[in-house]
């Protein structure tokens, strides 16, 4: 691809029908493959290996001990994927606080995925607690301990993904039932106006409660003290959670539409795409330059040298997340989508070593202790994550969620009238097919 | 003419913001960070240089907390390695290989003026009381998230690994013994009287005298917990470094205070929140008004609904 890519360089702007005008649902492609039917397997692994977990404990089913109380289902699939799956956040306000209106195109990605690594990362922290019915408390307030870090997760958390997150994703299943059935128009546009009325107070909240509780995460290990290893244990560590959070989101938002193009060969915007990258790069170079100057200050940076692994993992961090920026920099003018997959690849991977090292591999209870997931531990959190690409897999399939140029909006009216014309006898285009004018069927005299 | 909405957000994000930050930064020290003394604090104080490591304590502690004998090395003698889900207090060994005094350790709760795992815990499982200061635990509240094993300096709660009820597992000065006007089990029992049961203020006064009667008998020549980690109501008096018997050095501020100052101040009357949330709000609805026209401009041109 790249004579083709170096060739369609020299164009400075990006053809008109490349650009992304409107979400399209992916058609045309069956929802149950191959792949999907073992996303659907790991699922069901991991609910059995659940059920069986609540029976026997954490002890049997998992490599945890008293010197790690913690395992992956905590410091992996909470700490490090909803880090992934802060786009809404991150995305959301580079594109309604600051104004990057290209990126506005993203946003029903960066919601769709920051739902699912919430959902799946909230249930997961369910089965991970202990003593689960006693979560009841979170109704009453005054019972809070309105000064841990954890009570600010888990409180702030579980609101944000029931309430702000949950009612963002709506519009686009509105959408689907606006075009599902004529008789349903009234009353879905009617709930359309009203989530339009609040939408500046949701939104508001999608914003304000992710970056309390992804600052919280970091502040969690605050109290763990020297346990953690002076690189990563610092009084910034709630700042660079969440900075980390940011940019590992833009590239997961990012790379994931660039993946979904690749796969079902749809155009990419490379205005939009060059327009993330940019602002990931400095969010990468900001992150990067506050931890190494913290470092410094701190008086750490003579353990980057030690010969151990804490030495290691920090470099691997450093240079994956950097070596990420610097491909992102170098993709954005040349145009180069294979670099620019492979710096958000590299860049997020970066982030998720940092994200869990605090409290996995730089974390040091004691000289003896040791952990290491346990196949079940394993097995349960890579079927929650499979949930959640399932999840993602038929909602891309079945509503308007990724970004495409309008005639792939027209070629699926053509689709669905020619191939499924039966669909017209359901009433599901009575005033009209869509891809035609659809004002018209708002105002049908 | 009356104020708008607008305007009534704008002047509320402008004032608020101000005594928002003012809260925030300006405030000297918050009611979390003062560590009161509770009023009747009770404690233990452990002599290491009079323990035979006899072990009475372990077995007197877990007779009156009605748990079974930790079994588990030989399947014959109660010999907990360490605290566990069974094991409230355990006598350990220090036993270096340079040839420097060896010693005995009696390892339980701290009773931390300051607890750092009441300060994370959630739900207040994890609670001082106000007048005894016996940090304990409380069934109905924890959820199991065993935070607070992760932030004890003395490493202290022991979660239980087996079973789909776990508990949570820590001395709590055997207060229940306490109510009916009896010592706590390892007090009761202890041969030489190298732990010893008393309010905090007798029990400081009682090792300063030991420290003054000896001098050079004891490292540091200091009481560990008068001060440490914010003060604690465990006290210990040692002969060999306390670092070597697992008591951090920690520095005279309590762990939470320490690390949690900025956090606390951010959320102190979720008043800077507040702020940011008008704030934001504001922004949006003028970002939202100016995307929403696009939109409808977009489905004017193309014919097709707009996507918000």
């Amino acid at each position: 691809m790249s004579t083709e890519a170096r060739t369609m360089d020299t164009s400075a702007s990006v053809r008109p029908e490349q650009r992304w005008e409107r979400a399209v649902p992916v058609y045309g492609f069956p929802i149950v493959t191959p792949f999907f039917l073992c996303l659907v397997v790991l699922t069901m692994i991991a609910l059995v290996l659940t059920a069986y977990r609540e029976l026997a404990g954490l002890g049997p089913v998992s490599g945890m001990n008293d010197a790690y109380g913690w395992g992956i289902w905590k410091t992996f699939n909470v700490m490090v994927m909803t880090a992934l799956g802060s786009g809404a956040f991150a995305v959301g306000i580079a594109a309604w606080v600051f104004r990057r209106k290209k990126l506005h195109s993203l946003m029903r990605m960066a919601l769709l995925t920051s739902f699912l690594a919430y959902a799946c990362g909230l249930l997961l922290l369910g089965i991970d607690a202990g003593r689960p019915w006693n979560f009841y408390w979170i109704v009453f307030p005054w019972k809070w301990n309105m000064h841990s870090p954890l009570a600010e997760v888990a409180i702030c958390m579980s609101i944000y993904a029931m309430i702000p997150l949950a009612v963002e994703n709506l519009p686009p299943l509105l959408e689907r039932l606006w075009y599902f059935d004529s008789r349903l128009r009234p009353s879905v546009e009617k709930i359309e106006r009203r989530l339009h009325s609040v939408f500046p107070w949701v939104i508001a909240a999608a914003y304000l409660l992710p970056g309390m509780h992804q600052s919280s995460l970091g502040a969690l290990m605050l109290l763990a003290g020297e346990r953690v290893h002076p690189l990563w244990q610092t009084p910034f560590l709630p700042v660079l959670y969440l900075g980390a959070a940011t940019f590992m989101s833009f590239g997961c938002v990012a790379g994931t539409t660039m993946l979904c193009c690749l796969i079902w060969k749809r155009a990419m915007d490379m205005e939009v795409l060059d327009d993330a990258a940019e602002i990931t790069q400095w969010l990468i170079f900001g992150w990067a330059g506050l931890r190494i100057v913290d470092i410094l200050f701190r008086g750490a940076f003579g353990t980057a040298f030690a010969f151990d692994r804490f030495a290691a993992v920090f470099w691997l961090e450093m240079l994956t997340t950097l070596g990420g920026a610097v491909l992102l920099r170098r993709s954005i003018s040349t145009h180069e989508t294979d670099k620019m997959f492979l710096g958000y690849i590299l860049s997020s991977v970066g982030g998720m070593v940092y994200r869990f090292s605090p409290t996995t591999l730089a974390f040091r209870p004691n000289p003896q202790a040791l952990y290491f997931p346990a196949t079940i531990e394993v097995l349960v959190s890579l079927g929650f994550i499979a949930l959640g690409v399932a999840g993602f897999l038929v909602a891309v399939k079945r509503l308007a969620i990724l970004p495409a140029p309008l005639y792939v909006w027209h070629d699926m009216a053509s689709y669905f009238r020619f191939r499924r014309p039966y669909i017209r006898w359901t009433g599901y285009f009575k005033y009209g097919h869509f891809g035609e004018d659809e004002t018209l069927a708002n105002n049908p005299d | 003419m009356a104020i708008t909405r607008r305007e009534l957000i704008t002047t509320i994000a402008k004032t608020g913001g101000t005594a928002a930050v003012a809260v925030t930064v300006g405030t000297q020290a918050l009611h979390a960070e003062t560590v009161p003394i509770p009023s009747a604090a009770v404690g233990l104080l452990y002599d290491a240089t009079i323990c035979i490591g006899c072990k009475a304590c372990v077995a007197a502690c877990a007779e009156a907390n009605d748990t079974p004998p930790d079994t588990r090395v030989d399947g014959l003698h109660q010999s907990p390695t360490d605290l566990n889900e069974l094991t409230r207090n355990v006598i350990k060994l220090y036993k270096p290989t340079d040839g420097t005094p060896a010693s005995f350790v009696k390892r339980q709760c701290m009773h931390c003026l300051d607890p750092a795992c009441a300060a994370g815990c959630p739900f207040q499982a994890l609670s001082k009381d106000p007048q005894s200061g016996i940090v304990t635990w409380t069934a109905d509240k924890c959820i199991g998230c065993r935070y607070c094993t992760i932030t004890c300096p003395y490493h202290i709660p022991r979660f239980q690994w087996q079973g789909y009820n776990p508990r949570v597992t820590k001395c709590e000065l055997c207060n229940h013994r306490l109510e009916k006007g009896l010592k706590p089990g390892c007090t009761s029992v202890c041969p030489t009287g190298a732990v010893i049961f008393g309010p905090r203020t007798v029990l400081l006064t009682e090792a300063k005298r030991r420290l003054k009667e000896n001098p050079g008998r004891y490292a540091e020549n200091k009481v560990y917990g008068e001060t440490d980690n914010g003060g604690t109501q465990s006290l210990y008096l040692s002969h060999v470094p306390f670092e070597k018997l697992g008591l951090p050095e920690l520095g005279e501020e309590s762990v939470p205070a320490r690390t949690l100052r900025w956090q606390r101040r951010f959320y102190q009357y979720f008043a800077l929140p507040a702020v940011l949330y008008i704030g934001l709000v504001q922004i949006i609805r003028n970002s939202l008004k100016g995307h929403e026209e696009e939109a409808h401009e977009r489905e004017r041109q193309t014919g097709l609904r707009a996507q918000l």
